[in-house]
């Protein structure tokens, strides 16, 4: 049998202009720092109040995913085990914390000196004390913007005491940077991260064709500008390129991978240290990811009168914020609008608050969508809790399911 | 290939398995032997016993390899997971069975049985040795029986002392504390069952107890751990006559069947 050595995926022209903002984020995140006005932000914090009062920002969970792609996971999370953080904490904690120890031995000498710490829960709770960690290591102030758990419909007390976490913020920024918030900088800013979010949103859409034009590890890269520069007007030339090549493949009936013949959901962080390896290994079986819980968490508008009303909800209403019928929810509604075959739920050890439930979501999905689901069971950074032996085992027996 | 004869290759973690059976489905021959550090010796002497004991000359005969070496054996036509090969082994043996209980050396699995076979869900143990064979191996070490004699043991107790069912490293400090402090052997080899049990009773429900109920693997032998496994589903548990072939068997009949 000869050995043909073809890749079974296609690679993005749109990549290169995503280097490029990048690396162009990487060097503002360190001329803030210099110029002392970077913030340390959490994934869903209310980015654009800070962009608008003129902060750099950069985000320790995109950095943990560095660490991760880096295989460097293992390593840098001891420098925070240690000095006695225990190994179930967060590894993106741990990564945060351990490259704040040793930034020489961490990849990219760690996150540029914050001057401050922005810290939301509606993500995750493990935040307020991490944030808590790295601020007595940095000496950065910690701002906590508390969203409290939604459960069905967002009550007006909810709203009114998110709202006054908002004000604190822009007081919290305006004492310790000595800025004013413009209201017209703030919508310039919200309408940024409104067409961001627009033109990521058709982007994600778009994979509903078959074949899908994009995999999800094409998706875990091309989020980060909309995930950590949201609100600048740069990132949208990239959204907007990439939009056009989604496009082109769909209307050249061109897919991600070679020979699509499986089409599953994925939910969850990947596994960054493995990620191409993961999805790339199972392009080369006919198995695309045409849809994600992940990526499609970036969602929704500021298009209000009232912007500081439209971010409490929309900042309120993450789904990690709210019941797990939401997440349920969201995942039926993929299945069926993206017509996928099946499902893979990544158990991952560190992130309790996205994994918490996927036991019994997969009964429910999998009652009410009719199609098989697998828990595989893993870690984002921490490549010592992931068995690629047991995991391809889960996998192949799903696939024997579906084919 | 000729397609009269199937062979179907079950590369566990503690032992390996060989059944060649032919196109109406039976067992023409049969092979158990313990695994080793060598895949390939191990599959080497099974295909030559089968040859042996079936008189048969394998040299086209299909192959499909299964089990956590499935990749490694280079004479595999085909690898297909032990999942589905253990759900097509016992469907065959008994098309009734709606749920099987397969506990081997080194894991566990349960599986729902769809009405072809096929399964439609699964959960699998194979992150913790506690609710394995080898739980089973580490404490009759530690009663000083063998293997064979710890369920019997067991069944003689009328008053099982409470082990902790959590991990295989506690609870072996547990039971030497026990053996310390007096207790019987018999009521600690039962205590040692239930707390077994319980593991994989716990991981039974997980995917949904639906009878009849069928149990595979090594550990299917153990007429203590059958007995309170029973008792904690409140379930009657069909065993094959050799629970440890299923998944070579599955194996086999995939080998013979096209696509699947």
């Amino acid at each position: 049998m000869s050995e043909k050595k073809e890749k079974a995926y296609r690679l993005l022209e749109a990549n290169n202009l995503l280097n490029q903002i990048m690396f162009r984020y990487m060097l503002e995140g360190h001329s803030a720092s210099e110029e002392g006005r970077l913030a340390w932000l959490t994934s869903g914090f209310p980015v654009e109040i800070p962009l608008a009062m003129s902060l750099g920002v950069v985000y320790p969970e995109q950095y943990g995913a560095v660490v991760g792609s880096q295989k460097m996971g293992p390593q840098v999370c001891a420098f925070a085990e240690n000095i006695g953080y225990s190994p179930e904490l967060c590894s993106y904690a741990r990564s945060s914390i351990g490259s704040v120890l040793k930034p020489e031995e961490s990849p990219l000498e760690g996150l540029p000196k914050p001057q401050a710490l922005l810290a939301g829960n509606n993500i995750c709770g493990t935040v307020m004390k991490w944030y808590d960690a790295v601020s007595q290591l940095t000496g950065a102030p910690v701002f906590l913007l508390d969203t409290p758990p939604i459960d069905d419909v967002q009550g007006d007390h909810h709203k009114e005491y998110v709202k006054a976490g908002l004000e604190r913020l822009i007081t919290f920024i305006s004492d310790h940077f000595d800025v004013e918030l413009q209201d017209d900088r703030l919508r310039e800013v919200a309408d940024n991260s409104t067409r961001a979010i627009a033109l990521w949103t058709e982007i994600l859409q778009s994979c509903k064709a078959k074949p899908s034009p994009l995999n999800c590890a094409d998706r875990f890269l091309a989020m980060a500008p909309v995930v950590s520069q949201r609100g600048t007007e740069y990132i949208l030339e990239y959204y907007e390129t990439l939009l056009k090549e989604v496009r082109e493949r769909v209307s050249n009936g061109l897919g991600a991978i070679m020979d699509e013949k499986v089409r599953l959901l994925w939910d969850n962080i990947p596994p960054w240290f493995n990620i191409f390896r993961f999805f790339n290994s199972l392009a080369k079986r006919g198995v695309v990811f045409p849809a994600d819980t992940y990526t499609h968490a970036w969602s929704g508008s500021f298009d209000s009168p009232d912007i500081l009303n439209a971010i409490v909800s929309l900042y309120s209403n993450v789904y990690l914020n709210k019941g797990i019928d939401a997440k349920i929810d969201k995942m039926c509604e993929l299945i069926m609008d993206y017509d996928l075959d099946g499902f893979v739920l990544f158990s991952v050890r560190s992130c309790k608050r996205y994994s918490l439930g996927q036991m019994v979501s997969k009964e429910i999905v999998m009652e009410r969508t009719g199609v098989p689901g697998v828990i595989i069971e893993g870690d984002m950074v921490d490549s010592r809790l992931f068995n690629e032996a047991q995991v391809q085992t889960r996998i192949d027996a799903l696939l024997e399911m579906i084919v | 290939m000729t397609k009269e004869y199937g062979i179907g290759l079950d590369v566990g973690s503690t032992t390996t398995k060989g059944v060649i059976i032919n196109q109406n489905g039976e067992v023409v021959a049969s092979y158990l032997r313990q695994t080793g550090a060598s895949v390939s010796a191990a599959v080497q002497e099974v295909i030559a016993t089968l040859r042996e004991k079936s008189g048969t000359d394998l040299e086209r005969v299909p192959v499909v390899s299964t089990g956590y070496g499935r990749a490694m054996v280079d004479s595999a036509h085909r690898a297909v997971t032990e999942i589905t090969c253990h759900s097509i082994g016992v469907h065959h043996l008994n098309p009734e069975i709606n749920l099987l209980i397969d506990v081997g050396g080194q894991d566990s699995k349960v599986i729902r049985i769809g009405d072809n076979g096929k399964p439609i869900d699964f959960e699998l143990n194979d992150k913790c040795s506690a609710g394995t064979g080898r739980f089973l191996e580490v404490m009759a070490r530690v009663l000083g029986v063998s293997i064979e004699n710890l369920g019997p043991l067991a069944l003689e107790s009328s008053k099982p002392c409470s082990i902790s069912s959590t991990c295989t490293v506690f609870a072996e400090s547990e039971v030497i504390g026990r053996i310390g402090s007096g207790e019987k052997p018999q009521d600690i080899a039962a205590g040692i069952h239930k707390a077994m049990a319980s593991k994989i009773s716990t991981l039974s429900r997980r995917v949904g107890v639906v009878e009849p109920v069928a149990i595979t693997g090594g550990v299917a032998k153990n007429p203590a751990f059958r007995h309170y496994l029973s008792k904690q589903l409140e379930v009657e548990l069909w065993v094959p006559k050799i629970p440890q072939l299923t998944g070579a068997l599955g194996a086999a009949i995939m080998s013979l069947k096209k696509s699947f």
